[in-house]
């Protein structure tokens, strides 16, 4: 079964993607690498998770993706963040920015 | 022989099997996947590497239960839209029928042509207010429809040799239209199918 972390997760999964591909362009196995290393082992999801998620926001138009090969590398398909992925990104940003400042104001109105 | 990671991707892309296209392309981007974790562990190269990136990986039947979840929205989207614009075609070749048509309004097929449209019509909108992926919701809108287009067929005597080639050709746009919406009708219920065996495997398993 998820914890309370994974489950609470989730609902924010496909923000958290399109943060890990703001530095630039990634293949799955090093987004994940990237969300694990950021939420220092908090974030702690089935690595398969993310797949549906970034097929998920490459339908909806926020990110990009294409197959490539490095020399002397495996073939590999890469996403990148859309224009509209990044004006997106930013729009989460804020919205998680007014919802937390709430969530911390409600909970810290019970405190004595 | 076959390792761990090839069993695991054979098996995720028999999950997938409701969207081959999807299935091709993740069985190849899942196995880089797999195969980039299992370099990364210390025991590498071993079936336990594997193993323990296949377990970190998680379930297939999961995977793929979000995906298809993915795709009936998708599909309910698509049906949706085309029950609107077959509502809309509709409503204009009836009206069109009555002004090019002289036929007794109190005959029966006028009246079917009408009341099936408006039934149809209004189970469509408090079934999208209500429960967008109603499978039963939709059948109900769908049978309203054929209803009144049957109906209007019948109202402009279309099989009559003499029938009018502009009441002929908005016939055949309804028919056409009823039939897209029927197939997409048919689709999403295949997938909610689909979703439902991903999420409950015993309902798979006993055929229901």
């Amino acid at each position: 079964m998820l914890g309370m972390e994974a489950e609470m997760l989730k609902g924010h999964l496909d923000a958290i993607v399109l943060a890990a591909l703001e530095a630039g362009p990634a293949h799955g196995y090093a987004i994940i690498e990237t969300i694990k290393q950021r939420s220092v082992g908090t974030f702690d999801l089935p690595e398969g998770t993310v797949y549906p998620a970034l097929h998920r926001l490459e339908q909806a138009g926020l990110l990009s993706s294409t197959w490539t090969t490095p020399p002397n590398g495996r073939r590999r398909r890469v996403y990148a963040l859309t224009r509209a992925g990044s004006s997106a990104l930013g729009e989460r940003r804020k919205a998680w920015g007014r919802f937390s400042q709430a969530v911390d104001t409600a909970l810290g109105g019970g405190r004595t | 022989m076959s390792g761990v990671i090839d069993d695991y991707v054979a098996a995720l892309r028999r999950e997938l099997d409701f969207d081959p296209a999807l299935a091709r392309r993740l069985a190849s981007e899942v196995e880089d996947h797999l195969r980039d974790a299992a370099e990364a562990d210390p025991a590498w190269p071993s079936p336990d590497a594997e193993r323990r990136a296949v377990e970190r990986f998680g379930l297939g039947r999961e995977i793929a239960a979000q995906f298809a979840a993915d795709a009936v929205d998708r599909q309910a989207r698509r049906t949706w839209i085309t029950l609107a614009v077959t509502v809309v075609v509709t409503f204009v070749a009836m009206r069109l029928r009555v002004i090019w048509l002289d036929d007794d309004v109190l005959a029966l097929a006028p009246l079917i042509d009408r009341y099936a449209f408006i039934a149809a019509l209004t189970v469509g909108v408090i079934a999208w207010f209500a429960f967008r992926q109603s499978l039963a919701a939709l059948a109900i809108c769908l049978g309203g429809l054929i209803a009144s287009i049957a109906a209007g067929i019948v109202r402009a005597d279309l099989f009559v040799d003499d029938a009018p080639i502009h009441v002929l050709l908005s016939a055949a746009g309804e028919i056409a239209l009823i039939g897209v919406l029927s197939f997409h009708v048919i689709a999403l219920g295949r997938r909610l199918k689909r979703t439902a065996g991903l999420r409950r495997p015993e309902l798979q398993e006993t055929g229901q």
